[in-house]
């Protein structure tokens, strides 16, 4: 199922997507044939990013100037804690680093103190490896693993688990992710948090992502989304919540407004880019 | 006797300086590597620079609780003591003043800085008298009735500023000082076992130590080391004048007393002439003219030097253009011209009756503006962004305004885990900054030109120009805002 393009004719078309697809989302979310989370096809389309990772006004530009508002998610959803988050020494794992955008980010935060990040491509992991050694500060904090999340050892006590798991702009490349999910919750920490950003599946994201970022205004290198497996927030949430252990859903709709960036807007998770966030019980 | 000379001689005499003489401003010393000598210590922030801007910036960053954690360094070749020291009687005052809007005040204030500027040698001013000296049209400042009596900016030596800064710095602790040193190279670092490092800036100090930044700024004056070593081009021009300043003693503390002090500025064909007051019944001199006038004006004996300031508030171009030709005796051709000259005593300032021995200097005025304020791991800051003709008293609060920018891009950048010497990090302060300065710079070269002619089609337009000043509200608003700095923020 290939986007239609954007013509007036296709309008129809673009409603049938919207009826199909929230019921092929949830066969994913029922599928659990395989043994990885990992998706050929979107490793090497990110192996042919690899280069332009760390390129400021490269096609990475959008994802460093969201970046310091994935920092902002995770405040809030701290600050909405009933019990005050320890101000140093938080544990992360970051799951999909990329080039390591987040994962360097995490490791210079004055209250983390130890960063463990992982993605399954070597050539993209190479990068953020290359990239972490222009900065000496990060030697002590960060450590980069070449693997996907079941190369990991399962944690067998809160000491071995994770203040903060993050999953920023992954399970939309994943093709069964509520598998991969319940791959990753073992590794937070009782009384963590997991936290992931993603986009929307509905008409205006493939209008904003599809058509837009990719094919008229080519911010985006073509490929990048597969709209096909966009998540819905009430999913993600829905996905959790079934399972008993998880408190205090959060999330955060962003928008990328030209000129001005990255900005929060209350309602806009329904429709495009958004945080999602949520504690697992003590 | 003059500060700044007494530091310069000090200077000269030749204080010897070891290589490992760095002075650590508190007790608890933040060890970095153990070998210094082959690992070069690496900090945040480097900045090269130590006069209002470098000073404000260290203060500032060391006073947030956000960047309070980041190693910092400050590298200066003066003798740092003798700004912290820096004392004169209530009768003396250093020839470098400079006036502070309320909104650099304000920035000073609150990192904790304005509380140790000694307030007995600051000097606030309610009034602006600025007259053409060619048609003798004014700007009248019809300030609103709650803005009255209001302060439009404070008079200040630089020193007390600096001195105050520095007490700061020292008072919050854990600032690498490196004074009496200049820096000898800058270079950039290599790729080792440890990391790589060829992104990184290394200080070379001539004393032999070097230090490595995340993030070097370049608050180091107009001639900047840094701009130069991160080739940052500049474009501008001399403006073939002097700034001649002077610590003056006036007949009386102002028409207005103590509680109404007034500054005056008269446009002259050779460039402005301003008088801004400081306690007491002091005043300080900035008279911009051409360089060969300058230098006639610093060979007279006090006594013609006072006379030809009380001329340049109030004889006519002519008059003065002949008693610049004159080497001495100016004096008794003044105050016969005066007699024979017509003015309003309550518009100019009260007479000039001693000039403070040693305070007649001079110093080349210039129009700098650097292509952009940052780079890879660079900022600049202050007079080595731009540096602005001093008709607006402009170019230090410029600097502040700088200063309070970049160290909210740098919080930013900290509390989102950005590397804050990455050009990414330092676009918001480059954006916020450089427009504003820019067209500050704009304006006030544009008046300088304007005034800057005495004879030929400009000057009908020019009066024109002050008239239409008085009847353009907006414009004299601009001007008004600028002078205290409340206005729309165009700092
Ligand atoms: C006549 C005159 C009148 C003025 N009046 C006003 C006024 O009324 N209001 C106003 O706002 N501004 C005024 N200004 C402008 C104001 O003085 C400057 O804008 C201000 O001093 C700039 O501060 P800064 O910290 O950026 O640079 P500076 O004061 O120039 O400080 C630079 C520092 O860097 C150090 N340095 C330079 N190179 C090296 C090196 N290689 N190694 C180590 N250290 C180095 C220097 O020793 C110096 O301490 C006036 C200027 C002039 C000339």
């Amino acid at each position: 199922m290939t986007p239609v393009p954007l013509r007036a004719t296709s309008i129809r078309n673009l409603n049938l997507l919207l009826k199909t697809a929230p019921r092929f989302v949830q066969n994913q979310f029922r599928q659990q044939s395989t043994t990885s989370s990992v998706n050929p096809e979107e490793v090497s389309h990110f192996n042919a990013l690899a280069s332009t990772w760390w390129d400021p006004h490269g096609s990475s530009r959008l994802l460093h100037l969201m970046n310091p508002l994935r920092h902002d998610f995770i405040r809030t959803c701290h600050a909405s804690q009933p019990d005050a988050p320890p101000t140093t020494g938080l544990k992360y794992l970051d799951i999909g680093c990329g080039g390591g955008i987040f994962a360097e980010s995490a490791a210079r935060l004055h209250s983390a103190g130890s960063v463990t990040a992982i993605d399954p491509s070597p050539e993209v992991l190479a990068i953020a490896k290359g990239h972490a050694r222009k900065d000496p500060g990060l030697k002590d904090k960060l450590t980069y693993r070449n693997t996907s999340i079941e190369g990991l050892p399962i944690p067998t006590s809160p000491a071995e688990q994770y203040d903060i798991v993050s999953i920023f702009e992954v399970v939309e490349h994943i093709t069964h992710p509520a598998e991969f999910l319940d791959k990753c919750t073992p590794f937070v920490k009782p009384g963590g948090w997991i936290v992931m950003s993603t986009i929307a599946r509905t008409w205006m994201s493939w209008l904003t992502t599809k058509v837009v970022a990719e094919d008229l205004v080519g911010i985006v290198p073509r490929g990048t989304h597969d709209w096909e497996k966009y998540i819905n927030e009430e999913e993600l949430r829905g996905h959790f919540l079934r399972e008993r252990g998880w408190n205090s859903p959060r999330v955060m709709g962003v928008v990328y407004v030209p000129g001005l960036g990255w900005k929060e807007v209350s309602g806009s998770e329904r429709v495009g880019n958004y945080f999602f966030g949520i504690r697992k019980d003590f | 006797m003059n500060p700044m000379a007494q530091a310069l001689r000090s200077r000269q005499l030749g204080v010897y300086v070891c290589t490992a003489c760095s002075r650590q401003l508190r007790r608890q010393r933040r060890s970095y590597a153990a070998t210094a000598a082959k690992t070069p210590d690496i900090y945040d922030v480097v900045c090269i620079g130590g006069g209002p801007a470098g000073l404000s910036l260290l203060a500032a960053l060391r006073s947030s609780p956000a960047t309070s954690n980041l190693k910092v360094a400050l590298i200066e070749s003066q003798d740092l003591s003798k700004t912290r020291d820096f004392t004169l009687p209530k009768t003396e005052f250093s020839n470098r003043c400079s006036s502070l809007t309320p909104s650099s005040v304000s920035f000073l204030d609150s990192i904790g800085a304005w509380k140790l500027v000694k307030q007995e040698r600051v000097q606030p001013y309610q009034e602006m008298q600025v007259w053409d000296g060619v048609s003798g049209a004014r700007i009248e400042f019809d300030w609103p009735a709650e803005g009255k009596g209001k302060t439009i900016a404070f008079m200040n030596e630089n020193l007390n500023l600096t001195s105050g800064l520095l007490k700061r710095v020292e008072e919050l602790g854990d600032v690498e000082v490196f004074d009496k040193q200049r820096v000898a190279d800058i270079g950039l670092g290599e790729e080792t076992e440890e990391g790589d490092l060829r992104g990184w800036p290394i200080v070379k100090l001539d004393g032999g130590r070097e230090v490595v930044a995340r993030l070097l700024v370049g608050a180091d004056g107009v001639n900047s080391p840094v701009r130069q070593f991160a080739g940052i081009g500049s474009k501008g021009w001399d403006y073939g004048r002097y700034g001649v300043v002077a610590t003056l003693e006036l007949e009386g503390s102002g028409w207005g007393g103590e509680d109404l002090k007034t500054a005056y500025q008269r446009f002259l064909p050779t460039g402005p002439v301003a008088m801004l007051p400081m306690p007491g019944n002091y005043s300080t001199l900035v008279w911009s003219t051409t360089p060969e006038l300058a230098a006639v004006l610093k060979s007279l004996s006090p006594k013609d030097f006072i006379a030809m300031v009380n001329a340049a508030f109030r004889l006519s171009p002519t008059d003065l253009a002949f008693l610049h030709t004159q080497t001495e005796g100016q004096a008794d051709e003044v105050a016969w011209r005066t007699q024979h000259t017509d003015f309003d005593a309550s518009r100019i300032p009260q007479q000039v009756i001693g000039v403070q021995e040693g305070s007649v200097a001079s110093f080349p005025l210039k129009l700098r503006h650097a292509d952009t304020y940052i780079g890879e791991r660079v900022a600049l800051v202050g007079d080595a962004a731009h540096t602005i003709h001093p008709l607006a008293g402009q170019g230090l609060n410029q600097g502040q305004g700088d200063v309070e920018s970049l160290v909210k891009t740098i919080e930013y950048a900290v509390t989102h885990g950005q590397d804050i010497g990455v050009q990414m990090s330092l676009e918001s302060y480059n954006a916020e900054r450089y427009a504003a300065n820019n067209m500050m710079l704009g304006v006030c070269d544009k008046i300088h030109k304007l005034y800057a002619v005495e004879s030929g089609p400009l000057v009908p337009l020019r009066s024109l120009g002050l008239r239409a000043v008085n009847a353009l509200g907006p414009l004299k608003q601009f001007f008004m805002s600028q002078a205290s700095g409340t206005g729309a923020k165009i700092l």
